[in-house]
């Protein structure tokens, strides 16, 4: 069975290129969410394994839904991803509880892939 | 020298003569008495107030102090022709007489600026001449000295009417008491001024106020104890203190007007301490607004900054990050599904178009090279162009403005007009930049709803800092339902 997937970024040419690239990589995504509160809601209604969450998101920061989605009852991986490259956060990812980060130039099945599994 | 200096130097050389002839009346009189104590109160008190008044008119011109010093000194000397053997001499020195005290009343009220302030004032020197002039001279017709003054050596008064020693009588008592009337009001007057003056003043008033109150206490006492019948050694006593303190006089108003001077410069330099307080209180505020205003410019840098930055995130960076997607997508399927590679491609070139428009409008939020290239004109036609709100350029300046100038005009045409089809609701705006007599004059107007604001963060106040670090001036303009107008005053040489 495959990996269910939420998507959530507030830019909806990433979601939809994401979309099709995770679904080619045989991935299932279950639902897609522009903002913080909308990706929250999400996961406590689709309960997605995965989460692919932006880090700048326009209402509450990336690192901080993370962590309210580690929160959650069979809380979902998340996989942080952002246009700019992981070194710009500093320590904030690897003290987050995401799982990991991909920078969105990157982000492939296979990059994916390497952090889940 | 100037012509004042030397019709002065030639007012005190005839008052010099004009005592030295009086000085001789004296001398030569057989009913003077006692000749030695007069002949100096009225050389004394002539000259003295000749003199310092000739000095105060000279360092003084403007004022009235001196002349009017001047003339009781020359008119004192009539009370020294009352010394004359001859008749004529005698009767003009009886007439002459009291004018003096008159003209010392009018100094008195109007020091130290030589005006009568008040009705008032006005008023008791009127009655201070009337008594003195005119009705002493209507006085004398009737006086014989022989008789009433009790004056055997005294000459006959040629312009004697024989025969009405009542009327005579009863014009002196008009006259004691219309002259004591006059002097009370104005050592009232005096004694009031002092009292509400500074301290500066008082230091100009004081010597006037005490020896001329003094002087004319005296006259008082000198006037009532004439009519009380008192003998003629007090008579003469009172007379001679009068006339001593009024030799005196002179000096007190001389000291006066000359602390006025340095009372003034003292005004001049206190005026000048509160206006430099003023200025420096302007430039505190010039500088307290030219901080404010560095501070937000530099701010409005890093809000730049931010804007490109978020700008070129939002837009240009997330379409080439999904392009990228796509083309890896397009490269993993090229083998297997060639139709979808074809459209993934075509998306992807979509997007390539979009991402290309938005750095091309994000380069001339930067700098709008049409601007620097082609000037204002081409600049404001392009924003004209590009804007959803119909836009009618009226007037635009034929020839180039200097750089700084042209970004300022330019950009607050296009913060304007990006208002206009953000807020404003208008059928159409109207831009117009025309340069008159040094000044480049930028306005926008729209027929919109109205009702913008400085302070409203829509970018206006960025447009202000940017017009006044060009020492400009920016305004809006906007009532509810009137429509906008921003407005901005460039110079520019």
């Amino acid at each position: 069975m495959s990996t269910s997937v939420l998507i959530v970024d507030d830019h909806p040419s990433f979601r939809a290129s994401a979309r099709r690239m995770l679904e080619a990589s045989g991935y299932s995504v279950v639902g897609e969410a522009a903002d913080g509160a909308a990706a929250i809601a999400a996961a406590r209604e689709l309960a997605p394994q995965l989460v692919l969450l932006d880090v700048q998101l326009p209402d509450i920061d990336g690192f901080e839904v993370a962590a309210r989605l580690k929160a959650l009852d069979g809380a979902p991986d998340v996989i942080l991803t952002s246009s700019r490259d992981g070194a710009d956060f500093g320590t904030a990812i690897a003290e987050s509880p995401a799982r990991g980060f991909i920078a969105k130039a990157e982000l492939s099945g296979a990059s994916l892939a390497e952090l889940v599994e | 020298m100037s012509g004042l200096r030397r019709a002065l130097i030639g007012l005190a050389g005839l008052a010099l003569l004009i005592g030295v002839a009086v000085a001789a009346l004296i001398l030569d009189s057989n009913h003077a008495s006692p000749r030695g104590l007069l002949l100096g109160l009225i050389l004394g008190a002539g000259w003295s107030f000749a003199f310092t008044g000739l000095y105060a008119w000279d360092r003084r011109p403007g004022n009235n102090i001196g002349p009017l010093m001047t003339a009781i000194g020359f008119t004192w000397f009539f009370q020294g022709l009352q010394a004359a053997d001859d008749s004529i001499l005698f009767a003009i020195g009886t007439v002459g007489g009291t004018v003096p005290f008159a003209i010392l009343l009018q100094l008195l009220a109007g020091f130290p600026s030589g005006h009568l302030q008040t009705l008032l004032a006005r008023g008791a020197v009127g009655l201070a001449y009337l008594v003195t002039v005119p009705l002493q001279f209507v006085w004398a017709l009737f006086v014989d000295p022989t008789v009433q003054r009790d004056c055997d050596g005294c000459p006959k008064n040629p312009i004697l009417i024989d025969g009405y020693e009542g009327v005579s009588n009863a014009i002196n008592a008009f006259q004691v008491l219309g002259g004591i009337v006059a002097i009370a009001i104005v050592i009232g007057i005096v004694i009031a001024n002092w009292r509400r003056s500074s301290e500066t003043e008082r230091r100009v008033l004081t010597p006037v106020v005490f020896t001329g109150s003094l002087a004319f206490t005296i006259l008082l006492v000198q006037l009532i104890i004439g009519e009380l019948g008192v003998s003629n050694t007090v008579k003469e006593l009172t007379y001679i203190a009068s006339i001593t303190v009024f030799a005196c006089l002179p000096f007190a108003f001389l000291v006066g007007l000359l602390r006025s001077r340095i009372g003034r410069a003292e005004e001049v330099s206190s005026a000048l301490t509160i206006e430099n307080e003023q200025l420096t209180a302007e430039l505190q505020a010039k500088v307290e607004e030219l901080r404010a205003s560095r501070h937000r410019i530099v701010e409005a840098g890093y809000a730049e900054r931010r804007r490109v930055e978020r700008n070129l995130h939002d837009g240009a960076q997330q379409r080439l990050m999904a392009l990228t997607m796509n083309l890896r997508l397009a490269r993993d399927k090229l083998a297997e599904d060639p139709t979808a590679t074809a459209e993934l491609l075509d998306e992807a070139m979509e997007e390539l178009a979009t991402a290309t428009a938005e750095l091309r409008e994000l380069a001339r939020g930067i700098h709008p090279v049409l601007l620097s290239e082609r000037g204002l004109r081409a600049a404001l036609g392009g924003l004209a162009d590009r804007s959803p709100v119909p836009v009618e350029i009226i007037e635009t300046p034929e020839e180039r403005l200097p750089d700084a100038v042209e970004m300022a005009a330019y950009f607050v045409v296009a913060e304007a007009l990006t208002n206009v089809a953000r807020y404003a609701e208008a059928e159409g705006a109207t831009v117009r930049v025309a340069r008159h007599n040094g000044v480049v004059e930028v306005e926008v107007s729209d027929d919109g709803a109205g009702g913008a604001d400085l302070d409203a963060g829509t970018g206006l106040r960025g447009l202000e800092d940017r017009v006044a670090a060009l020492e400009g001036s920016f305004g809006v303009r906007s009532s509810a339902g009137q429509g906008t107008t921003v407005e901005a005053r460039i110079p520019c040489a």
